[in-house]
């Protein structure tokens, strides 16, 4: 066993791990924070994305040890969070979710997008979820919606 | 039917989705998100040989009450799925393996431990000794005979041979001026909804019931199985589906994993939960897709076709999956083979093959993506040979709306629609005047361009009859829904559809506003709970809206017409002269509202009329008027460039025209059109699970099988007919799989158009640079 303490969501916790526990486990199973799902556990579907430090990061590739003294935000922690806000409404708006099991790691990777000023245009959006990997939608549509949110975000109207 | 009033919230209304709030808080609850007191973790130690022999099971002497096989469960009786189809072979599919493995990843012993990874490392412990045996593993040389036999107790490895076939092929024959052969071809992939599979189970000791938490279609037909394999009384199990991510079929079948569980929690004295790694899914979940077709097309100089003669093997892997087997899918694929065409001529002769490789199941389309693939790409070839465009050749066979209703040559009922129309109607979603400009013209990096389409019927909402000719042990013919008015007014719908992702919480809300004008937001849908919902099916086969909102309409009608007689009581008014009017009984005194009457008819039993029992609840079941099925319908386009160096293919331009009768929500319609076409791209270009020659799956990571990602998507253009059907209500068809069996057809006819002046085809699916490669060589070597 190995002490973490991190910051959660805005909150300190201090846990013993195992060392080869992830960082998804961690938060599933230590936290409850069960919006971060899991769809492969190897690195290549995204649902299990969360923010380190303010940075995407696969949660299921990165152990639990490795955040000592680290900021996680996962889906739940953002709320009230201005971008994540304007996407919610986006993606009711443009139905860019369906089973929704991809939907935390799509807005976690769509805020960052949008941060970074990098969902400017449909080619820029799309290269930037090719981490994401979403099995319902067919992606139009949450492109669309990430679309309108960061022009609604700049004052662009689009909403 | 009722003709469609358009409201702001009813039938045809794009409302939001009353899903969408919790999963976009990451407030979604699905099967690893529950957590129970005690909660136990299992890993699974699953064959690593296609075939073999068990010789022993051992676990170390310390694990006794950890590891769990076969011998364990003494009283599990195996999974025996016996379809009334003449001539088909059950095959016992045991939870846990018991004298042979037949594929790679089949379950053999289980292992519970605190957390995943102490369940893995128990596994890691347990021995197996094996006696390994060749595999069948290239189902069309096993349909010819085989020296080995995957079951022993059968004569061949064939689950069924059978000829499906109507009119007379040798008329077809001896008049054809046109005769194309061809062999097609779809290997095996999944369905990888983004949720795994997950069980949960143990027993509630107040209520002396196993509840058992799946990530299912079809809740009640789980129970049904789980109550025949455990020995259990239906009453003493509870099966919830939470939310589920995705199912596309994959989650239509009772699995060995669904069982195993289940007897697992009755054997220890905690909670027990598996939750499926993306590896499992693909060894272990259902597989599909693998058709070889080998046909011959007679046409006349025109292109008209005059009759198919075909040749189809379905490689059905180790065993018939609960409850249909696998003749579902090569029965659906030889009689959609004639597609929405005017065929007279017809034989197809069916072997579904028992191989060492994952069972099949359905998957989005089941048969028909197969079926498309196969007509459509002979269509091409047909007005090759004729000389004519294909669009033209394709238009010139299509069943036309004069001949509707038409009864196709293997039986189906196509019930309208223009078909023609909407073939041009997707032509003209594409610039097709620009594209062939472009592609006269030449890329200036040296890709190559084409354009082609791909069109089909698909059946949806069956009813009783299909069923039954299907020789489907249970019958899908109806669905229900039991609706609770509550004493303020709002509405419970509890239907026994499982929604996981196409908003049918929302959209059995519409109808309910459509019939009784109460506001969506005041409606609660219960689904995928066999202890709330009446019995149902499940949301399979496109029926769901169809199925489940029909019944919510009739069990709406009902609650409506009781609150008009309490009604008119309460305005002293002749019941004849009271009618229904925006969620009130509006009579020549004066409106009561449906909330008043809510009330009175659970607390205020005084006020009630005469014969008229206190409570608003009823419980409707609905099946549509027709048992064959209303039959959507659609044309695909695709405009594609071929590299001829790299053998990639880019798809430039995806279009779809289609026609599912009335609408009820069309955000959510096209939506599933999107979705479905992606996935047929998938298929279409990326998604294989080859097998080596010893039966070993070489794609068991994403990194090995590849997904459509939003890099590489096309946005799909969408146009609509709206042709209601008589048999349903409101005229709504199903549409759910559609989306995904046109795409396979379409890019390789657009490939096909692409490849023309080298001469090469592309027949099988996915096709990857390799093939396409391949294929460019083989055209030049003939030449």
């Amino acid at each position: 066993m190995s002490q973490v303490r991190l910051t959660v969501n805005g909150k300190t916790v201090a846990d013993d791990v195992p060392p080869r526990l992830s960082l998804a486990d961690f938060l599933r199973e230590r936290r409850n924070l069960t919006g971060t799902h899991l769809g492969c556990e190897h690195g290549v579907c995204g649902a299990c994305t969360v923010l380190v430090d303010g940075e995407p990061a696969r949660s299921c590739l990165m152990l639990a040890v490795a955040c000592d003294g680290r900021e996680v935000q996962t889906v739940e922690g953002l709320d009230k969070d201005r971008i994540a806000t304007a996407l919610r409404e986006a993606f009711k708006q443009h139905h860019g979710l369906q089973c929704g099991f991809c939907t935390p790691g799509m807005l976690i990777t769509a805020r960052d997008l949008i941060s970074r000023n990098v969902a400017t245009s449909e080619r820029e959006i799309r290269k930037g979820l090719s981490g994401n990997i979403c099995r319902c939608t067919g992606y139009t549509n949450i492109v669309t919606a990430i679309g309108h949110a960061a022009k609604a975000l700049a004052g662009g109207g689009g909403e | 039917m009722t003709a469609a009033v358009k409201s702001r919230f009813g039938v045809g209304a794009s409302l939001q989705r009353k899903e969408d709030d919790r999963h976009l808080y990451g407030r979604g609850q699905f099967v690893a998100d529950v957590k129970l007191p005690g909660l136990q973790d299992i890993a699974f130690v699953r064959s690593p040989h296609a075939h073999a022999r068990i010789k022993g099971v051992s676990a170390p002497p310390d694990t006794a009450g950890q590891v769990f096989s076969a011998r364990d469960l003494p009283d599990l009786k195996p999974m025996r799925a016996v379809p009334q189809v003449p001539g088909f072979r059950p095959s016992g599919y045991p939870a846990f393996a018991t004298d042979k493995v037949r594929y790679v990843g089949e379950v053999i012993a289980a292992c519970i431990a605190p957390t995943r990874a102490e369940a893995e490392d128990l596994a890691a412990t347990v021995g197996v000794d094996y006696e390994v045996l060749p595999p069948v593993v290239d189902a069309a040389a096993a349909a010819k005979g085989s020296s080995v036999l995957v079951h022993e107790s059968w004569a061949d490895n064939l689950f069924i041979e059978r000829t499906i076939q109507g009119g007379d092929i040798e008329v077809a024959k001896r008049e054809a001026e046109i005769v194309v052969q061809r062999e097609y071809k779809l290997h095996r992939q999944a369905s990888v909804p983004l949720e795994g599979r997950g069980v949960l189970a143990y027993l509630d000791r107040r209520l002396d019931e196993l509840v058992v938490y799946t990530s299912t279609q079809v809740p009640h037909t789980i129970r049904l199985g789980l109550s025949e394999m455990l020995g259990i009384e239906e009453r003493r199990i509870r099966v919830i589906a939470p939310d589920v991510g995705g199912g596309f079929g994959g989650k239509a079948r009772l699995s060995q994993e669904e069982v195993a569980v289940a007897a697992l929690a009755l054997a220890v004295d905690h909670p027990v939960r598996w939750i499926e790694d993306r590896s499992e899914h693909f060894l272990a979940a259902i597989h599909c897709r693998e058709h070889l077709y080998r046909m011959t097309a007679y046409a006349d100089r025109r292109g008209r076709i005059l009759g198919l003669d075909a040749e189809l093997v379905v490689d059905a892997g180790a065993y018939a999956m609960w409850p249909n087997g696998p003749f579902l899918e090569t029965g659906m694929a030889a009689r959609n083979l004639p597609g929405p065409y005017n065929i007279r001529h017809h034989r197809v002769k069916t072997f579904t093959v028992a191989t060492n490789k994952s069972p099949i199941g359905p998957y989005r389309g089941v048969g028909r993506p197969g079926a498309c693939f196969a007509i459509e790409r002979m269509i091409d070839e047909v007005a090759r040979a004729a000389g004519r465009d294909p669009l033209e050749v394709r238009v010139g066979n299509m069943v036309g709306p004069d001949q509707m209703p038409y009864k196709s040559v293997t039986g189906m009922t196509f019930d309208n629609g223009d078909y023609p129309q909407c073939a041009r109607m997707c032509a003209d979603l594409l610039d097709l005047p620009a594209v062939r400009a472009r592609q006269k013209q030449g890329e200036p990096d040296g890709r190559l361009i084409g354009v082609g389409f791909a069109a089909y019927a698909e059946q949806t909402a069956h009813g009783c009859g299909e069923w039954v000719t299907r020789g489907a042990p249970f019958i899908p013919g109806y669905e229900s829904c039991q609706a609770r008015l509550m004493s303020d007014g709002s509405l419970v719908l509890m239907v026994g559809i499982q929604s996981h992702g196409q908003g049918l919480e929302t959209t059995l809300s519409q109808v309910a506003h459509q019939e009784l004008g109460i506001d969506p937001a005041k409606v609660s849908v219960r689904h995928g709970d066999t202890d709330i919902a009446p019995f149902g099916m499940g949301t399979i086969a496109s029926r769901s809206m169809v199925m489940a909102g029909g019944a919510v309409a009739r069990a709406s009608r009902l609650l409506r017409e009781k609150m008009l007689r309490i009604g008119a009581h309460l305005l002293q008014a002749d019941p004849k002269d009271v009618r229904w009017e925006d969620g009130a009984v509006a009579g020549p005194s004066g409106t009561v509202r449906l909330e008043e009457i809510a009330r009175i008819a659970h607390l205020r039993m005084e006020q009630l009329p005469d014969g008229v029992d206190p409570l608003l609840e009823v419980t409707a079941t609905y099946e549509p008027a027709i048992d064959t099925g209303v039959f959507s319908y659609a044309t695909h386009a695709a405009v594609v460039a071929v590299d001829p160096l790299t053998g990639l293919i880019e798809v430039l331009d995806y279009g779809v025209a289609e026609d599912c009768g009335t609408v009820v929500n069309p955000m959510i319609v096209d939506g599933q059109i999107r979705g479905g076409v992606i996935q047929g791209i998938g298929t279409a270009l990326y998604e294989e699970i080859p097998y080596d020659d010893q039966g070993q799956p070489l794609a068991a990571t994403f990194a090995d099988y590849l997904m459509p990602g939003a890099a590489e998507m096309p946005a799909i253009k969408i146009a609509h007919l709206h042709t209601p059907t008589p048999y349903t209500e409101y005229g709504m068809k199903g549409m759910g799989e559609g989306g995904a069996i046109g795409p396979p057809a379409a890019i390789a006819n657009a490939v096909r158009d692409a490849l023309g002046p080298l001469g090469a085809e592309l027949n099988e699916t996915p096709m990857t640079p390799r093939r396409v490669l391949a294929a460019i060589r083989t055209a030049r070597k003939r030449t």
